[in-house]
């Protein structure tokens, strides 16, 4: 044999080939993900989502491993005319003959066929090893490790040709199209699917077949921790795979780098560059604080997620969608508002009590912006884009009545905190920047925590938190961020601190008081802190969606859910409410 | 897709001082350092496979690893003369230093 195999630069036809071209070369991987499912290609190779489950880490293993016992060859080859690169694992020859392996983790088909998938991915290689070689492969075959069977399949070059040339030019066709393929693989399939906790093909199952309950596959709970840094002049190293904590008194305290979800940095806290760098390429998020409570910055990795913004931006600019949006927004929070209220306030509407009818006063017009938004969003749906001439004047409309059903809901508070006006947590109206009294300064604080646990989210998800469609844009703020919280301020945050305050949990000690401002110290931090992670991870049913899931995995949620709004299957964001 | 995490005890023999140093330090990342080559880590399945698909790259065949699952009742059974309670309740979600 002239052209043996281990003699041959291996790279040259792949650095080639990726020159000369225009258009990139598709992996033979993702046509791969392409026989499976189209959805699958889009959100990998064009979206950019790559999530590795427990199936891909045992496939790398079984390669792994196979790599110790038999000699093999790994050719890394690329094809310009067919368009297509791909790494070959294993060719072997055998009387002269060239036969491509692949090993697969799982089951074959029925006990005696590949399935599509693997079938075009090892036909992409027998074309590749053709060309490269310049004379035909003889034939592919897959092994299946966990029913043990080999599946042998006789190539074909014209047959194999017609069949990746077809793959590739549906590829370049997903590739230069801006919209998401829709869910259109058997159930199954998605079972055993590792993006199915971010295309969350359930849901929109169940919005389009309307079935009772969907089967959940986005993840219930959250991994990992969160660790906040309150310890002022505390700093983080990174140390091999683990942070390791320096506390200003000489202790340390050493982390697992994979037991961490993120960190939040209250004022002072120093960490270092390798640390930082260790998050970026792990997903372990950062946030900054400023020791007042302000939130200054987080970690944001490299570019990417183009599409996802590109559509954010083009149905933010549609004045019709966004009013929709808006309307949906505005509804979800006061009719929050309103439910936490008459819940809070069962017993002592029923009774003749001091402030009762303040408190109905205020219900009754909590109820009555909750109709006129409601007319809004009707007569909404009734009109297309271009009888709604004055947009902002219907957004402004709504605003108008947000607001005010905002400030008969903190009347209401006062009401259900009924403490003494001499208590040191009497409560008489919202003030925030600084808050002036204790207990402004507890929701200001919660609501910090808040809106950095939505930024997160919506990092995670990949949109742009500067682009809103309700709040209008100030440089201190994500507007995006900022409506999203809007749907969790009472059930996050203003549920569990006024329970808290009904049971007495908090001490005047836990307070600092400079002149007219009103901060938490560094007791009080830690158990708003307490408060806020552990409401987190409580879990709830979600009430559209009919399983239970963390608040904290809510919140991600939601995202996917508005993002899916203009992306084909609209009507589930916005939907939660407080039981 | 399970979140399900349970503790594992994961027990190596590495004859190359270069390859145990590798694995320790990997492990150090995912848990913590019992005894000589005994971690314990808590894990659901896609972080167990991950662990296992990153030592496999590292360990050679004459190495050992040995990975026990030990189900919510027998983690409560452990006798460990360090710090017996900690095996029984699940980590924290949160840490505040
Ligand atoms: S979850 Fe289902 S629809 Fe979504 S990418 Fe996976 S296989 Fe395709």
């Amino acid at each position: 044999m002239s052209n043996t195999i281990e003699n041959e630069d291996i790279f040259q036809s792949h650095f080639l080939a990726e020159k000369t071209t225009d258009e990139p070369l598709i992996r033979v991987m993702a046509l791969h993900a392409l026989a499976y499912c189209e959805r699958l290609f889009y959100l990998e190779e064009v979206e950019e989502i790559r999530v590795a489950d427990a199936n891909v880490y045992a496939g790398r293993r079984l390669h792994e491993e196979l790599d110790k016992g038999s000699k093999k060859y790994t050719l890394e080859l690329a094809s310009q005319e067919l368009g297509i690169r791909g790494k070959v694992d294993y060719v072997r020859t055998d009387a002269g003959e060239l036969i491509i392996y692949e090993h697969k983790k799982g089951r074959s088909n029925k006990g005696n066929q590949a399935w599509p998938s693997d079938h075009l991915q090892t036909t992409a290689y027998g074309l590749l090893v053709s060309e490269h070689f310049n004379r035909p492969v003889k034939e592919l075959r897959i092994r299946y490790h966990a029913d043990n069977k080999t599946i042998i399949i006789p190539f074909d070059l014209d047959k194999a040709k017609e069949e990746v040339l077809n793959a590739v030019k549906k590829a370049r066709g997903l590739r230069s199209s801006l919209g998401r393929p829709q869910v259109s693989v058997p159930e199954k399939l998605c079972r055993a699917c590792s993006l199915a906790p971010v295309c969350l093909p359930e849901e929109e199952r169940f919005v389009e077949e309307e079935k009772e309950k969907p089967l959940r596959l986005f993840p219930a709970e959250d991994e990992k921790r969160v660790i906040h840094l309150l310890e002022q002049g505390a700093a983080i190293h990174k140390d091999g795979y683990q942070f390791v904590i320096s506390l200003p008194d000489g202790n340390k305290k050493s982390i697992p780098g994979a037991n961490v979800a993120s960190f939040v940095l209250h004022g002072n806290i120093q960490i270092s560059t390798q640390a930082i760098h260790f998050c970026a390429a792990n997903d372990i998020g950062i946030h900054w604080l400023s020791y007042g409570g302000h939130y200054v910055g987080a970690l944001q990795k490299g570019a990417g997620y183009v599409q996802r913004r590109h559509r954010q931006y083009e149905t933010f600019h549609d004045p019709l969608f966004k009013i929709l949006l808006v309307a949906k927004l505005c509804r979800a929070k006061v009719e929050n508002q309103l439910k936490y209220i008459l819940r809070a306030t069962r017993a002592k509407r029923s009774n003749e009590t001091q402030g009762q009818e303040a408190l109905q006063a205020s219900i009754n017009s909590i109820r009555h912006e909750i109709k006129a938004l409601a007319r809004i969003e009707k007569s909404l749906s009734k009109t297309g884009n271009e009888t709604i001439t004055q947009h902002d004047k219907v957004i402004g409309e709504m605003r108008g009545h947000e607001g005010r059903a905002g400030r008969e809901y903190f009347k209401a508070l006062t009401c259900i905190l009924n403490l003494p006006e001499d208590n040191f947590l009497y409560f008489n109206g919202r003030n925030r920047r600084p808050p002036r009294d204790p207990f402004n300064a507890l929701l200001s604080f919660g609501y910090a925590l808040l809106y950095k646990d939505c930024v997160a989210a919506i990092q995670a998800v990949g949109l742009d938190p500067c682009f809103g469609f309700f709040h209008t844009p100030r440089s201190s703020a994500y507007p995006l961020a900022l409506d999203l919280m809007e749907l969790f301020r009472v059930i996050l945050w203003d549920m569990p601190l006024i329970a808290s305050v009904n049971r007495n949990q908090w001490r005047k000690q836990d307070f600092e008081i400079t002149g007219q401002q009103v901060w938490l110290n560094k007791e009080g931090r830690r158990k708003a802190i307490s408060l806020y992670e552990n409401r987190k991870r409580e879990k709830w049913k979600h009430p559209v969606l009919k399983y239970s899931l963390s608040y904290s995995r809510t919140i991600e949620l939601e995202v996917r859910l508005l993002e899916k709004e203009w992306t084909g299957q609209p009507g589930l964001f916005a939907r939660l409410r407080v039981r | 897709m399970s979140a399900d995490k349970h503790w594992h005890l994961v027990c190596y023999d590495i004859r190359d001082q270069k390859r145990w140093a590798k694995v320790f330090k990997i492990l150090k990342g995912v848990g913590e350092h019992l005894q000589y080559s005994i971690f314990r880590v808590r894990m659901n399945k896609t972080q167990l496979e991950k662990l296992r698909w990153q030592l496999s790259e590292i360990i050679d065949e004459e190495d050992d690893l040995m990975i026990v699952r030990l189900c919510p009742a027998c983690a409560k059974r452990v006798i460990d003369s360090r710090d017996e309670e900690k095996w029984s309740e699940s980590a924290p979600s949160f840490e505040i230093f």
